[in-house]
């Protein structure tokens, strides 16, 4: 068995004269949890319409557990797409069960199933009613359900967070964490820097159709120093003027200082010791997803730039 | 084959649950019984007989025995002489005291004329039955004044009788027609041409929502994620389908019930003894209805894959009205043809013509039901039928594997050669 849940190498795919995906390498991990972000319009879907087959790639080559995404490798997929689509006038109940009976689960296993998941998000009450007379909150909920349901080894959800309420977001993000401890491969896309940043061990970075960085979070943020130390302390701080420091700001109690070239953080904790000043706090600060982003993109991810909207194919 | 059996067992469940299959299954039976029971309604209200009849007898001979066979019919006249004034009758009718009065006198007897006197016209029912009494009672008058009146009587009395036989080159007489046969075989392609234009037609263009529905509102890329293209396809023509045949079946049941029970009961209310023999002649056999479901199944396969096609290259309700024209227009033409050979002007080409799989059902089958081609040309057809649809399925799941994911603009036509080639 593959090492590798999806892995891509050299893939593109255009629109017309619109590229969507240039030459994207990316290699998940069974296992991880990874986050694929950026700003609308730069790629993200086209990329798991990709791993989905659902698109085929111009150039490049796709493989999904092991292999050319073929029936049997989509069917352990738990797949939740963008446009979310559902059978409207279907009930609840029937709806998951053919969700699953087609992934094939026995219909009366993939019932009782089905019912406990709704049990669980508060929506067992819905059952026996129509899809389309659920809110669009809880149709997603019901869709995510069906994603499931099957028991993946590989879930792809495109941006499965987006429209819902904080409250319901966090019950998504357990159930997700959860499906990880159960065993699953997870790849989510987002824009929502924050949220990926909570959650994802893993995660790839995307702008204007072409990967800015991916990796390890942790590495990454390691790698990406910010360069600030904060520090507080009692005391003059007439010794802050002493340090050769690219620059320095006071936030709060806390002074935040940029290294320069010459000051590293062990210089900076030395010069404090030397002044005898009482320090309370000394922290190389990380940077967040979000500084790392718009250093590298130049733009947040989720901010809507509008040149990078103006190409949103998908 | 658990996955087409989903896909069906969805399709066919969620379609027969709709309040539009309730309403339409249960309207048609509903709308043949108002059909008959109005058709019985305005042929008993024609021949209403609510007010008496005066008949005036001036032979003096046969108007007792006219009287009492009117009476025999439904109806009833008093039997007044020839003292009656015709201007006392005439008043009668005006003040709405009288319907009609009949007057029997000396050209009766001579050639069966007689006058009918009303405000209103007979109907032809009551013409034919007066007609009938009158001239046989004359004919009883005039045969008694005959040497071996009895013989004759009892001639007159039997009446005539038609006997029926074919011209034919055929010695052994293996393929002979009855007459009834042969209007039944009629009535039956007719009836046959119909239910397979509109079915195929309504139930082909449910193919083509169900396709659509499903890729428009993106189902289908969760679905394609487990299920084959072909498979999903095949599915949903199941299932469709299984909808067509159960409507169908529910109509033919109550058609079934109908000729049955409401047909006989409507023979004995219109006091026709000879309505319902008539009727059963008029019945098809079991091997026309069998060939009528063959031609039914194959037709709809073949029209089913082709509207599935046209379904997954269109995203919007206007494109696929426009694009299932050409479509539809391969089951109007033959029904227009076939309409055109019912007026009288059918060519023989047509029957070559019926060999064309698209046009099938509908030429082939009503030649068939009335025994106009021969047993192998229908053989031919149900053949070349069941190569075309595999053919048909072949390139519209090709196009139809291509065209479900596809977003955007519909495809030019080269462009759908190329998936059916890429594929």
């Amino acid at each position: 068995m593959s090492e590798l849940a999806v892995r891509l190498t050299c893939v593109s795919k255009s629109f017309g004269a619109h590229a969507a995906v240039s030459d994207l390498d990316l290699e998940i991990p069974r296992g991880s949890i990874t986050g694929l972000l950026g700003p609308n319009g730069s790629g993200k879907t086209t990329t798991i319409r990709m791993m989905m087959a659902i698109l085929l790639p111009d150039r490049g080559q796709v493989e999904l557990l092991g292999g050319f995404p073929d029936f049997d490798r989509r069917s352990r997929v738990g797949y939740l797409p963008e446009e979310r689509g559902v059978y409207e006038k279907m009930k609840v109940l029937d709806q998951l069960a053919f969700l699953g009976e087609i992934r094939g689960i026995d219909r009366r296993v993939a019932r009782s199933r089905a019912m406990r998941w709704l049990e669980r998000l508060g929506l067992s009450d819905w059952a026996d009613k129509k899809v389309q007379t659920l809110s669009k909150g809880m149709q997603q909920k019901v869709q995510f359900v069906g994603t499931v349901l099957h028991e993946p080894e590989l879930l792809i959800l495109d941006e499965p967070f987006s429209g819902l309420d904080p409250i319901n977001q966090e019950v998504l993000e357990a159930i997700v964490l959860e499906e990880r401890r159960r065993g699953a491969t997870i790849l989510f896309s987002t824009h929502l820097m924050e949220q990926a940043e909570r959650i994802c061990e893993r995660v790839c970075l995307i702008a204007s159709s072409r990967k800015v960085l991916d990796g390890d979070l942790r590495e990454i943020k390691r790698r990406e120093r910010s360069g600030v130390v904060a520090v507080e302390f009692e005391g003059d701080d007439r010794w802050l003027s002493s340090l050769d420091v690219a620059g320095i700001e006071e936030v709060g109690h806390a002074h935040h200082l940029t290294l320069g070239p010459r000051t590293d953080s062990a210089r900076v904790l030395a010069a404090a010791a030397a002044a005898g000043v009482g320090v309370r706090r000394f922290e190389v600060l990380e940077p967040t997803l979000r500084e790392i982003f718009v250093s590298h993109a130049g733009v947040p991810a989720d901010e809507e730039p509008v040149l990078l909207a103006a190409g949103g194919a998908r | 084959m658990r996955q087409i059996w989903a896909v069906l067992r969805r399709e066919y469940i969620e379609r027969v649950r709709t309040k539009g299959f309730i309403l339409s299954t249960i309207a048609i039976p509903v709308l043949m019984v108002g059909f008959i029971a109005l058709s019985a309604f305005m042929a008993m209200r024609a021949e209403r007989f609510d007010r008496e009849w005066v008949l005036v007898d001036r032979t003096g001979r046969i108007g007792a025995e006219v009287a009492e066979a009117i009476g025999a019919a439904g109806y009833a006249a008093d039997l007044l002489g020839g003292e009656a004034t015709l201007e006392d009758l005439d008043a009668r009718i005006l003040d709405d005291d009288l319907e009609a009065y009949i007057v029997l006198d000396e050209a009766t007897l001579r050639d069966g004329a007689f006058s009918y006197r009303s405000d209103d016209s007979p109907g032809s029912t009551r013409r034919a039955v007066l007609e009938g009494i009158v001239v046989r009672e004359v004919l009883r008058q005039r045969i008694a004044g005959l040497e071996s009146p009895g013989e004759v009587q009892a001639l007159l009395d039997r009446g005539g009788h038609l006997e029926f036989e074919r011209v034919t080159d055929d010695p052994s007489g293996a393929d002979e027609i009855s007459e009834a046969e042969k209007i039944s075989g009629i009535a039956t392609g007719l009836a046959g041409v119909f239910i397979l234009y509109i079915s195929m037609l309504i139930y082909g263009a449910f193919v083509l929502r169900a396709v659509l529905d499903e890729k428009r509102n993106r189902v289908v890329e969760v679905v394609i994620s487990a299920v084959t293209p072909g498979r999903l396809m095949f599915g949903k023509i199941l299932g469709v389908g299984s909808m067509g045949l159960t409507q169908l079946g529910i109509w033919a049941a109550s058609a079934a019930l109908l000729g049955l029970l409401g047909v006989p009961m409507l023979a004995a209310a219109l006091a026709q003894e000879g309505a319902l023999a008539e009727f059963a002649h008029l019945l098809p056999g079991v091997g026309t209805l069998l060939l009528l479901l063959a031609y039914f199944i194959l037709g709809f396969f073949l029209y089913a894959a082709l509207f599935a096609a046209v379904g997954a290259m269109c995203s919007s309700e206007e494109e696929a009205q426009q694009a299932q024209v050409p479509v539809m227009m391969l089951l109007i033409i033959p029904f227009v043809m076939q309409m055109y050979s019912l007026e009288g002007g059918g060519f023989e080409w047509m029957e070559w013509a019926a060999l064309f799989p698209f046009f099938t059902p509908i030429l082939m089958f009503p030649r068939a039901a009335s025994g106009s081609v021969e047993w192998w040309m229908v053989a031919i057809s149900l053949a070349l039928m069941a190569l075309a649809v595999v053919a048909t399925a072949w390139v519209a799941g090709r196009i139809y594997r291509v065209g479900i994911l596809m977003q955007g603009k519909r495809p030019t036509l080269r462009e759908v050669v190329r998936w059916v080639r890429q594929a």
